[in-house]
């Protein structure tokens, strides 16, 4: 299926801001997190559709998938 | 003795604002505080000479020199909130924070300089707001954040750097019904909101963290990034105070330094 992937901030540094890719069905969001080369723990938002979701959310054919690095720092 | 001092002020008055050094005057000779004497001449309608350009009304400056606000980590950020917070005429600030500077801190912070190395943050901060603002009362607090500093003020502001002790000062803040004005920052890239009991904001923004989890590696982090959000943090401080409706209470924002992007979400 496909969608679309946007990345946020330093996500973007060696990567893109936003393509569409192809996935297989069962796919969730952790899994294209693993396949960026981004530690799980390094992700704070995750959005489906502008709703708020989670690395475990399936994803679905159409959907744009934003994901979001934790800012941390002060 | 009010009366006098009330005379004192209309007769210092020059078109409708008093000088920084009629109101340390009256100050000493009333043994007061300069706090006390600028609310009581805003209360008068007369507005000290600092404050002027600010161009807000007398009431309106009277409730910014009013609130007691705590800024919850004094590097980065919090350096930076206390100045502007000083600078706009907050009267009574509580900046915590257990450490001092050091070196690698003087790339960002805003009261670190080769004097204050060695020196507590907080104690740095409040001696440089001293000759920023001396009407300010400055408490400055050596120690981690605990549940007494939430309750001795009107609303919060997050200089922290931990994600699992932002949650742990949002839980605060949720049982004692505070606003926490957050901001947060890395490299080019910041973010900031305002967290109230209507939303659960830090929760949306660090999932998957409890509260006192392993303390992560510090984050590089650029001057320009925490200037600009620390600023957007104390413009929103003061709005809260002001009653000023704002976006920030609905959504967070993401500011993108490199792209010059600054994206809204809903909260």
């Amino acid at each position: 299926m496909r969608v679309t992937v946007k990345l946020f901030a330093f996500f973007r540094d060696g990567r893109f801001k936003e393509e569409g890719r192809e996935y297989p069905t069962g796919t969730v969001v952790g899994d294209i997190v693993d396949g960026l080369g981004i530690g799980r723990d390094e992700v704070g938002v995750v959005m489906i559709n502008s709703r708020q979701h989670s690395l475990q959310s399936p994803i679905a054919e159409g959907d744009v998938i934003a994901i979001f690095p934790v800012i941390g720092g002060g | 003795m009010m009366d006098r001092l009330n005379d004192f002020l209309r007769q210092r008055a020059a078109a409708g604002s008093i000088a920084l050094a009629d109101a340390g005057e009256a100050a000493t000779a009333f043994h007061s505080t300069l706090l006390e004497v600028e609310e009581l001449a805003l209360g008068l309608g007369i507005m000290p000479l600092r404050h002027l350009r600010n161009g807000l009304g007398c009431q309106e400056q009277l409730r910014l020199l009013r609130a007691r606000v705590a800024v919850i980590g004094c590097g980065g950020l919090g350096g930076s909130i206390a100045a502007l917070l000083a600078r706009i005429g907050i009267g009574r600030l509580r900046l915590v924070d257990p450490d001092c500077f050091e070196e690698h801190n003087l790339n960002r912070q805003q009261f670190a300089t080769v004097d204050s190395l060695g020196r507590p943050k907080t104690e740095a901060a409040r001696t440089a707001i001293r000759s920023i603002n001396p009407a300010v009362i400055v408490e400055a607090v050596v120690r981690p954040f605990a549940e007494t500093d939430i309750e001795a003020v009107d609303i919060v502001v997050d200089g922290l750097d931990d994600a699992g002790k932002r949650l742990e000062l949002a839980a605060y803040c949720t049982k004692l019904a505070r606003p926490l004005v957050h901001g947060a920052v890395r490299e080019w890239h910041g973010q900031t909101g305002v967290a109230t009991a209507r939303n659960r904001l830090l929760a949306t923004l660090y999932p998957g963290m409890g509260q006192g989890g392993a303390a992560k590696p510090p984050v590089n982090v650029l001057a320009p990034t925490v200037t600009l959000i620390a600023a957007i943090q104390a413009a929103e401080t003061c709005k809260l105070i002001l009653g000023i409706d704002s976006p920030l209470a609905r959504s967070w924002m993401l500011c993108d330094l490199l792209d010059d992007v600054f994206e809204q979400f809903p909260a």
